[in-house]
């Protein structure tokens, strides 16, 4: 019966689920990554503060990219509530949706001490009187004095989103691009990528504390250079495994490696380009930091270009 | 017990498109948006002058081991213990999973909209759904409980489709299962499916 | 914003969902149970009758009702039908659409003041205003019985023959024009059924294919596979059952795509291939002779007179002569019977030449009734003193002189089919039993249809396949009126209620003989197209020997060339029921003209839905369509091979002010002539519904305010007919109907044991036997016809696709042959292309649906692609008209291939305008055949050419 197979890609998830996907993992991994900076590396207020609500706001715009795009919005409630865990333990929307939540939630609460201590926060109205509630203060102190917990609590539902957004695309057998392991690891490596690339803007442009954070900025350079170096290693298997094997994978790998999109801009710009300009930054370094912010727009980019091509090309045999 | 499955046989099946029309009319489908339930497909076939013509129709294949089922966040996606594999309209929050994970492109979306034009189309009085939701095959099962065929094998012009019970061994169903006549799509995926063909291309060489 | 930086979009993703929506929503529904139900709802079964085609499926109707409101939900097949077993196309079950179509006829419509026809500019009406406009215009312009003529389609034809009939007789209208004629019942059936005897519209031949080895289709694909519901099954089940099915067509239909061979014929040349099979049946022995020598004209004697024309041998008394073959065969017979009296056994010169009844099934039975075996072949130098120096031969020997030439090496040339395969499946088709030849349904095409017709009826006879397990069976209605027919024959009591009751060729002869005569009519004016084709004849040109209900002549009488006895005959008002004569006649032109001219003085239409033809009337009336309507009368059961009868129960209260034909017609009575007395008697007379009764329950019905109380009294009356006959009350039959949808009599099995024919019943040919020699044609002979269509034999009747060349010659790179079918989610160029399903299922396959099928060979000689515009030219009439190819190899090199439903062009009908396509009708010209004015609608080559300014393959 298999003798008029067609390939079709599918025209459901299209890039508002790229940009839900991309969010999910950059700003998951963003905030993981302020968390653990800051527990283990050099505390870091507002490393935190940023991280933590950018990591929201990302994670908010990913999410309801997903909402919006739902067809009944009221039965939404049916994955908000955590015993879908139970009911529904292989669907990795269900724990997705569970590890976005909760990691907003403890993230908020890890931030929570920072934020009644900042300036910033207390000069914004309404917010600055929540904020002097002493519900509110009266939490903020436990967190503070708990931040470890709420930094790991945050941190695991956290690096749980970031393989959730690969582990998502893998459940879906019928597609060879999709349906293997190598993507919540190419997605991981991505979003832990992407996060490194999007602090190091926040601390070239918005921290501005130069020289203090020069040790966490080549940590994040040289991690950031790893990560690239392993995307490519992974993208590089992925080439291959493409290319035999199951018709799926074949028509996926034609219709990625024929596309200037994929070649020229996320491979050649969001990868090789930045992964060059970081490793000069770290071998020689640079005089100034436009490169490596440069370099960080590219990853930030490239990042969304990997999900949306992605999406785009996966292919579906039919039998007809 | 009870593990429903249809089988199609190609040899017979003319491209009326007859189980179309039917399952449109019975499930209240959106052919407004020429989505449906079941298609029939219509294929050229070989080479040079030998050359054959396919009718090959598709629907969900209530597959015993769906994906579909474990990629649902909300458990709207579920199946009966006769096998059927089922939407729960009230329950599915229409975020396409289910449609991503299925190898067969059994699925589709029934919006807002198309609730509203449903129900001018088909009548206030007579519409049954009410919340928008992903939407497939569900084998009738309304009138598989009452112990009626599928509509589309109901009037099934070229007898092409039947429907029967693979945990009955007397079955014709199971017999043309169980011998190997009558065979799944893309079995290699695992997903074990229960919709099965009967080839039409026989050994001419 | 759409997802297309990296290609791919099949359709643009923004769409604003109703976020609104579901804010309203009561979270209640959240925890909803899986089963939609709407507990409130009754739900009610009823049954009618399919109204999409003439397979007539038996329909189970569900409905709902909640809160008060009624509504249909569901169309099937209805179970309890042995007829269409359940089952139902998907034009019949998406049927309920086109009572719920939003495009329907709602209110009477009348053209408004100072627009003209065509322009569509209508104004709503009330019943009342109608009538009386028509009142009005029929008194104004002074229209007499004989101007006006009546246009029916299959609808009025099947199921309102027993009013309009009787209606056109007390109105003194000598003229109907009916779609299915010139298209597929005349055309082609008749070619048949001049063989068989049987004129039961589209029921003479059904193939029993449950119990057949070998079928042998010959361009049929709607009358099995795309779809006639009823065959469609029994087709499914033969090749279930392991026949072997070969089916020649120019392309590869659906019916095609189920056979073991496809056979790739070049269009026209039907003749010629089933000629070339006679042809080796006849040469090589494979026919059962026993079958020939008993129940067929095949040993009758003929000689050829001094015109050269075969003439049968015949008696003082007009009987037919056949030779004895000797007693040899008898002897076999008596021997084997254990007869104590053993024939004498002759050499064949030396046996006696015997005369048989003039009618008779059973041709071992002399005048004497001495038995005796018929001689297929009789020696040279037979003569016989009735026909004195003629040399005599049999129909048989005759039969095979006529087609000497046509050798199987002969047709190759022009089918194009290789010697040797036609020389098989010959072969295969006369050795296999029992075996089928199917010609389809739809006639027209080629003025050699009806030839084609007769010599498939002729194959089929060879062996034997009639009225027998496995071949063509006759319906039950026919066998039942048959039955009636014989009898009385037999007891020599002439037939009542005709119109109702004669079968066969009978009945044709009464329908021909009715609309003829001009003494049937006070007025002694003949039907037009009887008039036109006499005034032709006697000024030399070509003319039409049996134009029956055909278009022949009316153009010329709307535009005042027709005389009658030296005075004008003129068609001036139309009444068009069920029908769409612009877009099912040829050419759309045609047609328009004769609306639009300034003497036509009143077109009033009768219709569910606006079709083209819809823009060229004055008043549009709505029907209520087939699921709102209880019929008036009781109906056989179709194309059944059982006995069984059925009718429709409405199964919801009509969605809009409309009426039913029998009322539209009393109505029409009382304006025309007032001779409402008049109609009902002829009802009486013709169809056995008796009057008094039925002007009782009129007047009741009428008292009450009963809606459409003419059809309800006709209904009333004719089930207390019906149980009169069948000895139960009409309360049983009622009963068994609302319970069952079918009030089933008998099998078709049984009915064989007591009437088959011709193995217990004589045939209703002139003769009783099935006729290779045509009683039919030899008659038209006296005539004055002539050309060979009108051959008293099979024999070779040329096509002339162009004005010199030959079918063997070949194409000009750029020429095709012309072919059409059906499809199968459409009726005919029917408003069914409007039903929202149906035109979804056409747009999911518009590519083969709506493309002009063409050879990619041919194709790309022409640069033409998959999806390319191309022009059509007709070579004969210059017509033109555009498509989008759709480059395939399901279609012969030497052909294009199109679905002849589409391609509407009144917006009116907002889905099928939607949709495009080539119109047939405005690509085929106006050309008929001289046997009873068939279209030619395929007689002509296409140029194809590419559309070189236009982009893209979508409409
Ligand atoms: N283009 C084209 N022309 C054809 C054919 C084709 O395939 N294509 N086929 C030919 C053949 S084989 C045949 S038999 C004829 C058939 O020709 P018709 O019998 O004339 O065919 P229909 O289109 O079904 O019916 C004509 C009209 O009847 C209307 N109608 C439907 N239901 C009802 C009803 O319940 N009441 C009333 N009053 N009207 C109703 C339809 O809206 C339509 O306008 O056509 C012939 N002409
Ligand atoms: N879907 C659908 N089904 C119907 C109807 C309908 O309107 N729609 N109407 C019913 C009625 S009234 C009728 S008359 C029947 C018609 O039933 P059919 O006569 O069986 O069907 P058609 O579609 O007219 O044509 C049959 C085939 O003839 C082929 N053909 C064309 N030219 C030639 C030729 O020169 N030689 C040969 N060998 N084949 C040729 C065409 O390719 C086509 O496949 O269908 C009935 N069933
Ligand atoms: S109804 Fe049956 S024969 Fe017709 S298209 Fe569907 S499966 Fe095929
Ligand atoms: S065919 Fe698709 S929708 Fe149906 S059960 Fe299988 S995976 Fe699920
Ligand atoms: S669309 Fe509905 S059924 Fe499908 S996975 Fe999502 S919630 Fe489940
Ligand atoms: S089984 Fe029912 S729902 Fe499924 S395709 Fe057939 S008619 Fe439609
Ligand atoms: S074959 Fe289809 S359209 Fe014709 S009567 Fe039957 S169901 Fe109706
Ligand atoms: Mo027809």
């Amino acid at each position: 019966m298999d003798v008029t197979t067609s390939f079709a890609t599918q025209d459901l998830w299209t890039w508002w689920l790229a940009i839900y996907l991309y969010f999910g993992g950059l700003g998951a991994a963003t905030l993981t990554t302020t968390f653990l900076t800051d527990m283990y590396m050099k505390p870091h207020k507002e490393l935190v503060l940023w991280g933590a609500w950018s990591g929201i706001l990302m994670l908010s715009i990913g999410s309801s990219m997903l909402f919006i795009h739902l067809l009944d919005h009221m039965a939404v409630i049916h994955v908000l509530n955590p015993l879908v865990l139970i009911k529904q333990p292989n669907a990795w929307i269900a724990w997705g949706t569970q590890f976005i939540v909760w990691m907003m939630v403890w993230g908020f609460l890890y931030s929570l001490p920072y934020m009644l201590e900042s300036p910033f926060f207390n000069r914004i109205p309404f917010l600055k009187n929540i904020l002097s509630w002493s519900l509110v203060r009266s939490i903020g102190a436990t967190c503070g004095r708990h931040c470890r917990l709420c930094g790991w609590l945050a941190t695991i539902n956290g690096i749980g989103t970031v393989v959730y957004t690969g582990l998502l695309l893998q459940s879906f057998p019928a597609v060879a691009l999709w349906h293997n392991p190598g993507v919540p690891l190419l997605f991981t490596v991505s979003a832990f990528s992407t996060a490194m690339a999007f602090l190091l803007l926040i601390l070239n442009l918005a921290i501005k504390k130069r020289e203090e954070d020069r040790p966490l900025r080549v940590f994040y350079e040289r991690t950031d250079l790893m990560l690239i170096a392993a995307e490519l290693v992974i993208l590089f298997s992925f080439f291959f495994y493409l290319q035999r094997g199951n018709q799926s994978a074949a028509i996926s790998a034609q219709l990625l490696w024929n596309d200037w999109g994929w070649l020229i801009g996320f491979i050649g710009f969001g990868l090789v380009v930045p992964f060059l300009l970081e490793l000069k930054g770290v071998i020689k370094g640079w005089h100034t930091p436009v490169p490596i912010m440069l370099a960080s727009v590219l990853v930030l980019v490239g990042g969304y270009l990997l999900r949306h091509y992605f999406m785009y090309a996966g292919v579906y045999a039919h039998p007809w | 017990m009870t593990r429903y499955a249809m089988v199609i046989d190609l040899n017979t099946c003319v491209g009326c498109n007859a189980c179309m029309a039917a399952c449109a009319m019975e499930n209240q489908t959106p052919v407004w948006k020429n989505k449906w339930r079941t298609y029939v497909h219509d294929k050229e076939i070989g080479s040079g002058e030998d050359i054959h013509r396919r009718f090959f129709p598709r629907l969900c294949n209530h597959c015993s081991n769906p994906p579909c089922m474990s990629v649902c966040p909300t458990g709207a996606t579920y199946q009966m213990e006769n096998g059927i594999v089922r939407v729960d309209e009230a329950t599915c929050m229409g975020c396409g999973a289910c449609a991503m994970a299925c190898p067969y492109d059994a699925r589709f979306e029934v919006t807002y909209a198309d609730v509203r034009q449903g129900r001018e189309f088909f009548g206030a009085e007579t519409y049954l759904r009410t919340r928008p939701s992903m939407d497939k095959c569900n084998f009738c099962a309304e009138r598989v409980l009452q112990g009626k065929k599928p509509a589309c094998v109901e009037t099934c012009v070229g007898s092409a489709r039947q429907f029967g019970d693979l945990d009955d061994p007397m079955d014709p169903v199971t017999r043309m299962v169980t011998s190997g006549t009558a065979r799944p799509l893309m079995a290699h995926l695992g997903t074990k499916p229960n919709v099965y063909y009967i080839d039409d291309l026989k050994r001419r060489g | 914003m759409a997802w297309s930086f990296p290609r791919l979009t099949r359709r643009s993703f923004l769409k604003s969902t109703g976020v609104a929506g579901a804010a309203l929503a009561p979270p209640l529904l959240l925890n909803g149970c899986a089963t939609r139900q709407s507990p409130e709802s009754t739900e009610e079964v009823s049954y009618s009758i399919c109204n999409f085609c003439s397979s007539l499926c038996n329909v189970r109707v569900t409905s709902k009702t909640r809160n008060g409101a009624k509504r249909i939900v569901k169309l099937d097949g209805n179970p309890n039908s042995t007829l269409n077993r359940g089952k139902m196309c998907a034009r019949g079950q998406a049927g309920m659409r086109q009572t719920y179509d939003s495009d329907r006829i709602k209110t009477p419509l009348i053209r408004v003041e100072g627009s003209k026809r065509g322009e569509y500019a209508f104004r709503a009406a009330s019943w009342g205003e109608a009538w009386e406009y028509i009142a009005r215009k029929t008194q104004q312009a002074a229209i007499q019985p004989w101007e006006w003529t009546m246009v029916g389609g299959w609808t009025s034809c099947v199921f309102y023959m027993n009013w309009a009939v009787p209606f056109a007789l007390a109105n003194q209208i000598p003229n109907i024009v009916a779609s299915p004629m010139q298209h597929c019942v005349t055309t082609g059936h008749l070619g048949t059924d001049v063989v068989t005897g049987n004129f039961n519209i589209h029921d003479e031949i059904l193939p029993d294919y449950d119990n057949a080895k070998y079928i042998l289709l010959i361009g049929n694909n709607a009358s099995i596979g795309a779809v006639s519901t009823c065959r469609m099954v029994r087709f499914a089940q033969g090749k279930k059952n392991g026949a072997k099915v070969v089916a020649v067509d120019p392309r590869l239909s659906e019916t095609a795509a189920k056979a073991d061979e496809w056979i790739s014929i070049r269009p026209g040349t039907d003749l010629d291939l089933c000629l070339a099979m006679l042809h080796v049946m006849l040469e090589e022995g494979h026919y059962d002779a026993n079958f020939l020598r008993r129940h067929t004209n095949m040993p009758f004697l003929v000689y050829r007179d001094q015109a050269d024309a075969w003439q049968l041998a015949k008696d003082a008394q007009g009987r037919p002569l056949v030779k004895d073959d000797g007693g040899k065969q008898r002897l076999k017979e008596a021997l084997a019977a254990g007869e104590h009296q053993l024939p004498q056994v002759l050499d064949i010169t030396d046996a006696p030449i015997r005369v048989l009844p003039a009618y008779s099934n059973d041709n071992r039975f002399d005048i004497d009734g001495y038995a005796f075996c018929p001689a297929l072949e009789v020696p040279p130098g037979t003569r016989s003193e009735h026909t004195g120096e003629h040399e005599l031969m049999t129909v048989f020997q005759a039969q095979r002189e006529e087609i000497k030439a046509s050798t199987p090496e002969w047709a190759e040339k022009s089918t194009g089919i290789p010697a040797d395969t036609i020389r098989r499946i010959a072969r295969e088709f006369g050795t296999t039993r029992p075996a089928i030849v199917d010609p389809g349904w739809h006639g027209a095409r080629y003025g050699s249809m009806m030839m084609l017709r007769r010599v498939q009826a002729m194959m089929q006879a060879l062996n034997g396949g009639i009225d027998r397990e496995g071949g063509w069976i006759m319906s039950g209605e026919f066998h039942h009126k048959a039955a009636k027919q014989w009898q009385a024959k037999q007891a020599g009591t002439p037939m009542q209620s005709q119109l109702s009751n004669l079968a066969g060729l009978d009945f044709a002869n009464l329908v021909i003989g009715a609309v003829s005569r001009g003494e049937n009519f006070s007025h002694g004016r003949p039907g037009f197209s009887w008039a036109y084709a006499q005034q032709q004849k006697k000024a030399g040109k070509p003319w039409v020997a049996l134009p029956v209900m055909a278009d022949e002549g009316l153009k010329e009488s709307v535009e005042g060339k027709l005389e009658w006895n030296g005075e004008p005959y003129r068609t001036r008002a139309l009444f068009v029921n069920a029908a769409n004569p612009v877009r099912h006649y040829y050419p759309d032109t045609y047609w328009k003209e004769m609306l639009q001219h300034k003497d036509m003085e009143l077109v009033v239409l009768l219709d569910v839905l606006p079709s083209d033809t819809t823009p060229y009337a004055d008043v549009i009336l709505p029907n209520s369509t087939y699921l709102e309507r209880d019929e008036p009368t009781l109906y056989g059961n179709g194309v059944n091979q059982d006995l069984a009868i059925t009718t429709r129960y409405a199964a919801i209260e009509p969605l809009y002010d409309s009426w039913e034909s029998p009322d539209v017609l009393l109505r029409l009575t009382e304006i025309l002539s007032g001779n409402v007395e008049g109609l009902l008697q002829n009802m009486e007379a013709l169809t056995g519904l008796p009057a008094e009764p039925v002007k009782a329950a009129l007047a009741r019905n009428r008292a009450a305010d009963i809606k459409s109380p003419f059809s309800a009294a006709c209904r009333e009356v004719a089930f207390a007919t019906k149980a009169e006959q069948l000895g139960v009350t009409p309360e049983h039959i009622d009963k068994t109907l609302r319970e069952k949808g079918v009030y089933h009599e008998e099998n078709w099995q049984d009915l064989l044991k007591h009437s088959a024919i011709p193995e217990q019943m004589p045939a209703v040919t002139p003769s009783g036997r099935i006729e290779f020699f045509s009683s039919l044609f030899d008659s038209l002979r006296a005539m004055g016809v002539e050309g060979a269509a009108f051959n008293v034999l099979a024999g070779a009747v040329p096509v002339s696709c162009r004005k010199t060349q030959g079918m063997d010659e070949p194409l000009e790179p750029d020429e095709f042959y012309f072919t059409y079918g059906k499809t199968p989610t459409v009726s005919y160029g029917s408003t069914n292309s409007n039903n929202p399903v149906l035109y979804a299922i056409n747009s999911f396959k518009s590519d083969v649906y709506r493309g002009v099928w063409i050879h990619p060979e041919r194709a790309a000689a022409l640069g033409i692609g998959n999806g390319d515009w191309i022009n059509l030219t007709n070579t004969l009439s210059g017509q033109q008209q555009r498509g989008v190819a759709h480059v395939t190899r399901k279609v012969h090199r030497d052909a294009i291939f199109l679905h002849s439903s589409f391609g509407i062009e009144n917006p009116q009908l907002t889905r099928s305008y939607a949709y495009g396509g080539v119109a047939t009708n405005k690509l085929i010209p106006h050309n008929v055949e001289p046997v009873v004015a068939g279209f030619r609608s395929q007689e002509f080559t296409i140029k194809v050419s590419k559309v070189n300014n236009i982009k893209g393959g979508v409409v």
